[in-house]
């Protein structure tokens, strides 16, 4: 029972917290901060 | 139906890993804390779950991310050079087969601990890392928690959900990391973006810290009780009102002592009177036998290798003690009880030396960070050096539990050595130290001398 709830509770904040990592823009680039260029990449391209 | 739930859950994060592959790095964290596949009665166990996300993470990373940047960092080659260096003593070892086993799983927590840190690329990245692993204990913690307020727990009775006695599922291991962890869950409340923080969260906080805290009540490991005290003071540091908040620990104390359970403040007595405690001075006879053994074996014995260990422990009488007057007990294979000793006795002085710098320059790096964005102004900075503060006062948690637990090699703290390397990183890339401008101008026409050096003078 005890084991249950706690297996639940975690597991449920777990899958919110994946669902709105997924939603947001800026987990893959940061917003507003410019991004080092890529060896070899111009800087206005 | 236990399983269906994990297998949904793990298929879910699979999904959602295709959309973003950071979830499947997400997905190994979960996995390896949580133990789906031990806590599984039939879908899982026979599943190699742990390296299906692993290569999911590798591979989303190499084909997905961006690289831009990326630098292996100093603790990252400590982490390659330690990894190597377990892997000769692991050939060389007294017990090969003994030390196969633990090799077969430090090496995993070794590489995603060099792995990690690339992946942190953003500040919501790093934040995601800290929830998934908080939530992760959490499905431990708040076992623990609840059985404890319920029943009261005891030694080596308290059981977390499986029964095995391993990873995280071990008291003492757990009592560690749940009050290590407490500093990291404060700072996810406070600065965290992706829970704003509301009375939810707040009430979900207080109520996670306060299972952290029940953790080494219920397992009764003394261990988390020094933990306890050194996060406290610890908690201290960056506190603005340091009287209310020491008031406030006293009135905590007050009223949580009388609350104990018998067998806990009987235990926890036994910490002053060692001497006629079998369990601490078998540990200290281990922990002579291993520098005696150190002496003859400079280079370690590899894993395990305290297996050889056949010792002779004179016990005395104190108050409170567990044996009678002067009596002698014989022990054999007794393990470190310390990381420290764990890696001096399995890895030599140059393994210890490679994990001493390890979590020293841990700890000198989030120092650095503490005191170079401690009073920045800038609102999209404002969250930094309490990471590094967080950071570090579990790290220092983990290194005085460590003291008296075997965990040289816990993936948890792995994980979180990872977190502190990659915001070192982050911030290296996206917040760069600017050099200083000079004090003293120089003027485009002013001379050169004879290597070209133009002379500058103050106007």
């Amino acid at each position: 029972m005890i084991d249950n709830f706690a297996l639940l509770l975690s597991h449920a904040l777990l899958a919110l917290t994946a669902w709105r990592l997924v939603r947001r823009p800026d987990l893959d680039r940061d917003a507003g901060v410019e991004q080092p260029r890529a060896w070899g990449r111009r800087r206005d391209a | 139906m236990h399983d269906l739930f994990f297998v949904g859950f793990l298929l879910g994060l699979v999904i959602l890993g295709f959309r973003r592959p950071f979830l499947f790095v997400l997905g190994y964290v979960y996995v390896d804390i949580v133990s789906p596949q031990r806590l599984s009665y039939y879908l899982l166990n026979a599943v190699p779950v742990s390296l299906i996300f692993f290569v999911l993470a590798v591979g989303g990373w190499l084909v997905k991310d961006d690289k831009s940047g990326t630098r292996l960092s100093f603790r990252q080659v400590v982490l390659i050079l330690l990894l190597a260096w377990c892997g000769y003593t692991t050939l060389h070892a007294d017990f090969p087969y003994a030390a196969l086993a633990k090799w077969a799983w430090v090496w995993k927590a070794l590489v995603f601990a060099i792995f990690l840190p690339f992946t942190l690329r953003t500040r919501l990245r790093i934040e995601g890392l800290l929830l998934f692993m908080v939530l992760s204990a959490s499905s431990i913690i708040v076992v623990g928690g609840i059985k404890t307020m319920v029943s009261g727990g005891g030694y080596g009775s308290l059981n977390l959900g499986l029964d095995d006695n391993s990873g995280l599922y071990e008291g003492s291991i757990i009592s560690t990391v749940a009050i290590a962890i407490i500093p990291t869950i404060l700072f996810l409340a406070r600065h965290g973006t992706l829970y704003p923080l509301d009375w939810k969260v707040k009430l979900y906080t207080a109520a996670l810290v306060f299972a952290c805290l029940l953790i080494p009540v219920g397992t009764e490991a003394r261990t988390g009780l020094i933990c306890i005290g050194v996060a406290a003071v610890l908690l201290m540091r960056d506190m603005k009102r340091r009287l209310l908040y020491m008031a406030g620990v006293g009135l905590a104390l007050a009223v949580a002592v009388p609350l104990l359970p018998q067998s806990y403040t009987t235990r926890m007595h036994t910490i002053q009177g060692y001497q006629g405690d079998q369990s601490a001075s078998t540990r200290i006879a281990v922990w002579q036998w291993t520098w005696a053994y150190v002496q003859d074996h400079p280079f370690g014995g590899g894993f395990n290798a305290y297996l050889q260990n056949r010792l002779t422990i004179k016990l005395t009488e104190t108050p409170g003690g567990t044996a009678p007057v002067n009596d002698v007990a014989h022990d054999q294979a007794r393990a470190y009880h310390s990381a420290y000793f764990e890696m001096l006795g399995e890895q030599g002085f140059l393994g210890l030396g490679l994990w001493a710098v390890l979590h020293l320059a841990g700890l000198v790096r989030m120092e650095m960070l503490r005191r170079r964005f401690r009073r920045t102004t800038a609102p999209e900075e404002e969250w930094i050096a309490p990471l590094a503060t967080a950071l570090q006062s579990g790290h220092i948690i983990y290194l005085v539990g460590a003291l008296f637990v075997g965990i040289a090699f816990q993936p948890f703290i792995y994980m979180l050595v990872a977190a502190e390397i990659g915001l070192d990183s982050y911030l290296r890339r996206v917040r760069p130290v600017r050099a200083h401008a000079p004090m003293i101008a120089c003027r485009p026409d002013a001379r050169q001398d004879m290597l070209g050096i133009r002379r500058c003078v103050a106007e």
